[in-house]
């Protein structure tokens, strides 16, 4: 369960402004604007041709979205350490294969919570490369 | 190339940061959001694009950059969203706080992690199909707000403020 006592952390007003001012100077200093899928089809790209290059070669949406390291790849990889940075400095890392509000509802059980977060993560990213955001 | 890595790595490590110390990357906070009960991670997400949305047009109206503008597709954009916000709701993780959620420990983002993966190689395994098909319905290419109502970019501007402090005083009174 959730430590009750932890702090609530930075304001969400406070953090989302930074969020915004952090987007601005990305855009002004690299002209990059922030996004994430993509990695996810770069990445399955990847490891796809660690089994057969030829194949993946020669589809049209690895082509369109070439299976390689750019800077959004680093930038979600970044989101990890930056995250772990944070949490660790706080001491609000926390080893947890369930959530809170998971366990409360469906219990502790792991498995059950690996496949229905495995489900939704393929319907997720299917729906997300749809609407191209 | 590689000075445009590290600048990735670095702007990842920072939305990191943020990410984790308001505490919005966690299950509970996204589900909070989608059940209606708790609103940190609107409020998170509205205020960055508010500031954003000021800075970059500032930007672009004094020549510095470019606007980066994704195509209308109807099809796609509603289908995709309904489709993306039925599995979010399964994983309570989307794609880049499922990172931050495995870097503050909550491990269970790996599957969600691995789950996005395979559900990108389907997608590209079906693109040639859904190109042909959903991608094509409701195409209305690169269009803006101000364009489509033909006004100044700032009038929609300032009504996008002025309507997000409205919807945080909202919040605050009902302690969401």
């Amino acid at each position: 369960m959730e430590n009750k006592q932890e702090s609530k952390g930075w304001s969400p007003y406070l953090a989302g402004a930074l969020t915004g001012l952090l987007l601005v100077f990305s855009v002004w200093f690299t002209g990059k604007y922030v996004g994430a899928s993509t990695t996810f089809v770069r990445t399955a790209g990847l490891v796809e041709r660690l089994f057969d290059q030829e194949r993946v070669a020669k589809m049209e949406y690895f082509m369109k979205e070439l299976p390689k390291i750019d800077w959004q790849w680093m930038f979600v990889v970044g989101i990890f350490f930056g995250s772990l940075i944070a949490s660790t400095t706080s001491k609000t890392f926390r080893l947890q294969g369930v959530p809170a509000m998971w366990e409360s509802r469906f219990g502790p059980h792991k498995a059950k919570r690996a496949v229905v977060a495995f489900l939704g993560g393929i319907v997720a990213m299917f729906g997300a490369r749809l609407a191209d955001g | 190339m590689i000075k445009e890595l590290i600048y990735g790595c670095v702007t990842g490590i920072l939305f990191g940061f943020l990410l984790q110390k308001s505490r919005v990357i966690r299950y509970d906070r996204q589900l909070g959001a989608l059940r209606l009960i708790d609103m940190t991670i609107v409020k998170y997400m509205f205020s960055t694009i508010l500031v954003a949305m000021v800075g970059v047009y500032l930007l672009k109206d004094l020549g510095i950059v470019k606007l980066s503008i994704k195509s209308t597709v109807l099809g796609g954009n509603i289908i995709g969203g309904l489709i993306f916000g039925f599995g979010w709701g399964f994983l309570g993780y989307c794609p880049a706080t499922s990172l931050g959620a495995l870097g503050e420990g909550r491990w269970d983002a790996v599957w969600g992690i691995l789950g996005m993966l395979t559900g990108a190689a389907i997608f590209a395994e079906k693109f040639p199909l859904l190109k042909t098909s959903v991608l094509k319905w409701g195409v209305y290419g690169k269009i803006t707000i101000p364009e489509v109502l033909g006004v100044n970019h700032w009038i929609i501007i300032v009504l996008f403020v002025i309507g997000g402090l409205f919807l945080f005083r909202w919040f605050e009174k009902k302690g969401l």
